[in-house]
């Protein structure tokens, strides 16, 4: 006890001696300087992104000319037009969006109970284990665990010749929808169990002592307690995950065997294989748009002090 | 070098002229910076069988002669593209000294006026006409060899022989069992022919082979990259693809079981090249020259090609032995008969129409 509580107060010491050098430094009339230059990093780093995406609004107004393979000066809706007239990019986002739905609804399921269960199991040696099980596949990255699947689901794999094995014949296990949906949710849990366990943390079990003390059997606790203190965790974990998934371009690329493509790849296509940076610029623009609509979307029916960081709840 | 002077049969003469060559140049001082020997040069290129070539062939012999160096990049073809592009734009010295490329892309590149023209290299003289690039003036890139998207599969799915034509893709038995480059890159002129059209149908009516990628999405094929197809037949995901010869080879000396074939509509043959981007250092751009001139030399040529198991510009050179009457590896204007070449400017034209239309049908 003596170290846990030692080291908070060497924090603690170090902060307070760093607002003492800025007492000293800084005249009282510009103490309210000190938080921008706190922020200022955070700041810059915001202020590069918007920058780069103020260029790729440009260029999405922009056209390719294929005589010099330069976008042209002429600004134009051309890229707009083109994501609207052709039914691909519709397919691709309707695809990646009912994706990115799917993932989040199946992962946060997944993530639920293995959250509540490392937070509320009494024996150390089994949360070290659910620790260690999460954390195992997330240090291996997505692209080693992508060709991990093929190996597992593929024609050769280790179901495949289990099932052969069996007389059962062979399934097609890789190459599809499917295999890109189950990818994404074994990549996305981990993510999912870290967002909710800080929530699932900070509801008191007496909470729901009290609540079965007055009556409540466990579904009743579940439902009218735990799950509304846990909803700051759900909706933060839900956001990430749904927007991790419907930017994704690995698991697609590698599951998919080519005809499942999200966004992403349709972007990488555009600036890459054919060349068209206004037409990707044009694709992320739409992707960064849908996206942000989906997750404003879900603050405002959810409320926007949803995620509990400060200010009083709706 | 000395390895070529020796070669050159030197006399006094040429000697003493050559020597006084050398002392004037050594006098003007650009032409020594011009000269002054990088730490290393970079070239990219295409990973497996394919760099494996291009070092044993070229990098290795190139190093011996000069001492430079040679660092293979192995970044993707059309993402190096955007890279050099920028920095061109920029002002920056490009991230590599030579891009070994697709004559497609490289034509690209040669539109955006990002390549350093290679006319005043020795070694251009002799070559087949096919490394002259079409549609552009000068040299600004050098084709090296041509190859083939044949159709490879794996003879226990053809008992009876090899598929006489492609229109085999849409037969039931091969569903999900087929595979395409996931752009339509080597199979576009092809699905035409195999649709009902002719050549003469492009680019200005694509619809047969449009019709025929429809019939054959039914099909399911799977859409990868080079390095797709090997790992597919290598786990028995797939019996048959329109690849290019090299990946087929090179898994058959792997121990994969696969032929090649081309059928009766014929396969697209194509042409790599070398460029060389704008922006480099001088002395840099120089040895980056020396080194494209390298890889046109009869020697270079013999074994880059000779591994690749492709036919090189280079006339007169041996044919693999694996390979002699291959009608993957052409040699005669009647083995060139029987493939479909499209001109690159056309390629260029219509590459970004041609991949909309493919993903529409495929990802649609």
């Amino acid at each position: 006890m003596a170290s846990a509580q030692s080291a908070p107060s060497l924090f603690w010491r170090l902060i307070d001696g760093l607002e003492a050098l800025l007492r000293r430094l800084v005249p009282p009339k510009r103490r309210g300087v000190t938080g921008w230059l706190f922020l200022a990093p955070a700041l810059l780093l915001v202020g590069i992104l918007a920058v780069g995406l103020g260029y790729i609004i440009e260029y999405s107004f922009h056209e390719l000319d294929i005589a010099t393979y330069r976008l042209k000066d002429a600004y134009s809706l051309g890229n707009y037009q083109t994501l609207i007239e052709r039914p691909v990019y519709r397919n691709v986002l309707w695809r990646s969006l009912l994706g990115a739905a799917l993932v989040t609804a199946i992962t946060l399921f997944f993530a639920f109970p293995y959250a509540y269960a490392m937070t509320r199991t009494r024996s150390a040696a089994m949360r070290k284990f659910l620790l260690i099980a999460l954390f195992l596949p997330f240090f291996i990255g997505q692209v080693v665990r992508a060709y991990g699947w093929l190996i597992i689901l593929g024609k050769q794999g280790v179901i495949n010749a289990m099932l052969a094995g069996l007389g059962l014949g062979t399934l097609d296990l890789i190459y599809n929808y499917g295999a890109v949906i189950f990818g994404l949710i074994q990549y996305m849990l981990p993510f999912a169990v870290l967002l909710l366990l800080p929530a699932l943390a900070a509801i008191p079990e007496d909470v729901e002592m009290a609540s079965e003390g007055l009556g409540a059997n466990w579904v009743s606790t579940f439902r009218h307690v735990v799950l509304p203190m846990a909803k700051p965790g759900l909706i933060g974990a839900g956001i990430v995950v749904f927007t991790l998934t419907l930017t994704d371009f690995a698991m697609p690329e590698i599951l998919g065997g080519g005809t499942t493509d999200f966004v992403a790849s349709a972007i990488y296509d555009s600036f890459f294989q054919i060349s068209n940076a206004g037409l990707g610029a044009a694709l992320s623009v739409a992707l960064v748009l849908i996206g942000s609509a989906f997750v404003a979307l879900f603050f405002s029916i959810a409320g926007s002090t949803t995620l509990d960081i400060g200010g009083e709840k709706k | 070098m000395a390895k070529r002077i020796t070669g050159t049969g030197i006399n006094r003469r040429t000697l003493l002229q050559g020597t006084a060559v050398t002392a004037g140049a050594l006098m003007a001082p650009n032409i020594v910076i011009a000269q002054e020997k990088p730490k290393e040069l970079i070239v990219r290129a295409w990973g497996g069988a394919w760099g494996e070539a291009l070092k044993s062939g070229v990098a290795d012999g190139f190093t011996a002669e000069t001492g430079i160096p040679v660092r293979l990049d192995f970044t993707e073809d059309n993402e190096i593209k955007p890279k050099i592009w920028a920095a061109v734009d920029q002002g920056r010295v490009p991230p590599i000294h030579v891009n070994w490329d697709t004559t497609t892309n490289a034509t690209i590149s040669a539109r955006r006026d990002v390549c350093v023209d290679l006319s005043d290299l020795p070694n251009l003289k002799g070559l087949l006409p096919i490394a002259k690039p079409t549609g552009l003036e000068g040299w600004p890139l050098v084709n090296t060899y041509s190859y083939v998207y044949v159709c490879a599969y794996r003879p226990e799915a053809f008992p009876e022989g090899a598929p006489t034509t492609w229109k085999v893709l849409l037969d039931e038995k091969f569903k999900k069992r087929s595979a395409l480059y996931d752009d339509g890159i080597g199979f576009n002129p092809i699905a035409v022919i195999a649709g009902g059209g002719t050549l003469k149908d492009i680019p200005d009516n694509m619809e047969p082979g449009w019709e025929f990628y429809r019939k054959l999405k039914a099909n399911e094929p799977l859409l990868g990259e080079d390095p797709d197809f090997t790992s597919w037949f290598q786990n028995g995901e797939i019996d048959i693809a329109c690849t290019i010869s090299v990946n087929a080879r090179a898994a058959r000396e792997s121990g994969i079981e696969v032929e090649w074939t081309v059928p009766e509509e014929g396969c697209k043959v194509d042409t790599d090249g070398l460029w060389i981007p704008r922006g480099l250092p001088e002395n840099e751009e120089y040895w980056a020259k020396q080194l494209v001139n390298y890889a046109l030399s009869k020697d270079a040529q013999e074994k880059w090609c000779g591994a690749l198991g492709l036919p090189p510009v280079y006339p007169g050179l041996p044919v693999p032995a694996d390979l002699q009457g291959d009608p993957a590896y052409p040699t005669t204007p009647e083995d060139y008969a029987k493939l479909v070449s499209i001109p690159s400017p056309i390629l260029v034209d219509n590459q970004p129409i041609w991949f909309a239309k493919f993903n529409e049908i495929f990802q649609g």
